[in-house]
């Protein structure tokens, strides 16, 4: 069984239905049934009734996109230029239009993600008000449909009858595009980001959409169907298994805890997190704000994705990892000279001594600053430390950030242990920070000296290499001398073989992508603390990360059966 | 002519629903109310009445924004939406 193309998983479950494609724009149309003023009336009535009726349905968050539109169709900026425009002889569709590109224009370039999306929005909002103009009615379905288009603005999407919406497929979006975010609300399979996605079914009839793997199937025989079928129905029972151990603990047969917490890499993860049942973010990637723009980010706007965080897990701890940019980077504020090897280069704590401190300072100030708006304590955490002196400069850039305000909430500061180095003078270095968290990618590509982005060497990428495995006890073993806590954040936490390692070497927390929380709750409650503790010390004296993973994979219940 | 200037501490900023609050309680004063962002940019005003003016100010947590009037309710129209941007304009705010 072939899939015909593979996109981004965006909602679960499995559909297959007749193909519904964006009706095209109809180049004549019915004309200029009404005026500009009407038009954007009638817009703002129809918004204001899609946003009705998703509150109506429990939906409030989404139902905020159209109250916002619905302003926006009557804003009078927006008519007042389009007005001017007509009046100097352009057409009333094609001055809507251009007034909401100007307007969408000027809210992308500022440097605030959350106001930089509305500027879908607003074009969203003129492309209703031009096809009212047109005399034309909203999209509907006629039948049970998959709809496959380029993208779904939010306005067509919330349109559709849901009774009749059975899936969606599409060329361009992501993860959290509104066609994805709907998707999930309403419980359909979704897949997005797949290329070339038009063109392969501009001659289909039906398509398949499996939104647990991604992949979709154009016109696919009833075999294709079958099996697809069968998988979801396997993926579901698994995410059903996740769900009943939600609010179960990650802890051993015995009942040791282990702290679960989540990874995530942008405010809006949190959700995601908290339902999955995180007890705190073990690392939060800052780099997202930092990426695909002109300038760095403000204190303000990073303050405010801070905050987002530390409101959303109030209690909780949030731990908020210090960019980890570097020479791999291109970007246009932060003008790096070429490194052939930018892993061991210039990166992350040491562009502070490179003439960019003020990049890094920022953002401690930042971290300050969200602390003490939402009263809630942020741990920092700085990668790429190599000792004591590191250590040392990392609490005065603290200092430094901290110079001249009132910190009314004081950060806890401690460090990613990725550098060798580092893990080699941990009880040196445990006494002068506030917690470990063990970064297991970078260190095992360190210690192996097995580069990370060459897929040839993926093998000996393994952290369960007894080599590495000895460095995190001796970790461990330093920060538990000294009372601080030690985590893990790397990928290994969220591999049942590893997370059962880290357990029988002690580890404190396990932070981890949510969506590996199930497997790896699964995988440590199959197994006795002491036996763990065997375990571990067993494979401190294997051959290799393979026979190592051979002894824990040996101790897990094999995965359906524990499902069943 | 009234104003008032006040700090925005709403932790993402005046975004869709915030603003959305704003412009609406601004559309029901007869006086002509424009906003501005102090910390982004003081020459730049945009109508209170209009949501692409407000959210193209680009209002992010911790900015200072100026509300002016003029008109009849002058006083009043800057009074109430002084008190809900303080208020955090429907929004849990952190103290």
């Amino acid at each position: 069984m072939k899939a015909s193309l593979r996109g981004v998983a965006a909602a679960p479950g499995v559909a297959r239905a007749r193909i519904w494609r964006l009706p095209e724009r109809s180049s004549e149309g019915a004309g200029s049934q009404v005026d500009l003023e009407e038009a954007a009336e009638r817009a703002a009535s129809e918004l204001e009734s899609l946003r009705e009726r998703l509150r109506a349905g429990g939906r409030e968050e989404e139902s905020e996109i159209f109250g916002a539109q619905a302003l926006m169709a009557q804003d009078p900026e927006l008519i007042g230029a389009a007005q001017e425009a007509i009046e100097q002889g352009t057409s009333a569709e094609q001055a809507i239009r251009d007034a909401g590109e100007s307007a969408a224009t000027t809210l992308a370039a500022l440097d605030d993600e959350l106001l930089a999306a509305r500027a879908a929005d607003v074009r969203d909002v003129a492309a209703r008000i031009a096809r009212i103009l047109r005399g034309e009615q909203p999209p509907r379905l006629e039948e049970r449909s998959i709809a496959v288009a380029l993208d779904l603005p939010p306005s067509i999407t919330a349109e559709l009858d849901p009774a009749l919406l059975a899936g969606i497929a599409l060329e361009a979006g992501s993860r959290t595009a509104h066609a994805a975010i709907l998707s999930r609300a309403l419980g359909i399979p979704a897949v997005v980001g797949a290329r070339g996605l038009l063109e392969a079914a501009r001659n289909a009839h039906d398509i398949a959409v499996d939104g647990t793997s991604g992949e979709l199937f154009l016109d696919p025989d009833d075999q294709t169907l079958a099996e697809i079928e069968r998988r979801s129905a396997e993926a579901s029972d698994l995410a059903a298994a996740d769900a009943a151990l939600r609010d179960r603990p990650l802890q051993t047969a015995d009942g040791h805890r282990v702290m679960l917490a989540a990874n995530i890499g942008q405010p809006e993860d949190s959700k995601r997190a908290i339902e999955g049942g995180a007890e705190g973010v073990g690392l939060f990637r800052t780099e997202f704000m930092f990426m695909g723009r002109a300038t760095a980010p403000d204190e303000a706007t990073q303050t405010g994705a801070y905050a987002r965080v530390l409101e959303a897990f109030g209690e909780r701890p949030v731990v908020i990892r210090l960019i980890d940019l570097g020479g791999d980077k291109d970007l246009p504020y932060l003008p790096l000279p070429h490194e052939e090897n930018p892993f061991l280069g210039v990166r992350a704590l040491r562009l502070a001594d490179a003439g960019h401190e003020e990049l890094l300072l920022t953002q401690l100030r930042a971290i300050l600053a969200a602390g003490d708006h939402t009263g809630r304590q942020p741990w920092i955490m700085a990668p790429m430390v190599a000792d004591l002196s590191d250590v040392y400069r990392l609490h005065e850039l603290v200092a430094l950030a901290a110079f001249g305000r009132t910190v009314g909430v004081q950060p806890k500061v401690g460090i990613m242990v990725e550098i060798p180095s580092v893990a080699m003078v941990a009880e040196l270095v445990a006494p002068e920070v506030a917690f470990f968290s063990i970064g297991t990618n970078d260190l095992t590509q360190y210690m192996l000296a097995a580069d990370r982005t060459n897929p040839g060497l993926a093998e000996r990428q393994d952290p369960l290499h007894p080599a590495v495995l000895r460095a995190i006890a001796r970790v461990i073993e330093g920060g538990h001398a000294a009372g601080i806590p030690v985590a893990v954040c790397g990928e290994m936490a969220g591999d049942p073989a590893g997370a059962m390692a880290l357990t029988g070497l002690g580890i404190d927390e396990l932070s981890m992508d949510a969506g590996a929380f199930g497997a790896v709750k699964r995988a440590l409650a199959g197994a006795s603390l002491g036996d763990l503790r065997g375990a571990a010390e067993h494979a401190l004296h294997a051959e290799s990360a393979k026979d190592v993973r051979a002894i824990f994979e040996s101790m897990r219940a094999p995965e359906r059966e524990a499902v069943g | 002519m009234a104003e008032t200037t006040i700090e925005l501490r709403n932790p993402s900023g005046l975004h869709a629903r915030p603003a959305a609050t704003f412009v609406k309680a601004a559309t029901g004063f007869k006086s002509d109310i424009r906003v501005t962002n102090l910390t982004r940019d003081a020459d730049k005003s945009a109508a209170a009445k209009s949501m692409l003016g407000v959210l193209g100010l680009g209002v992010s947590h911790g900015h200072t924004i100026r509300i002016t009037a003029e008109g009849e309710d002058a006083d009043e129209a800057v009074k109430t939406l002084g008190e809900m941007v303080k208020a955090g304009l429907g929004e849990a705010i952190g103290g």
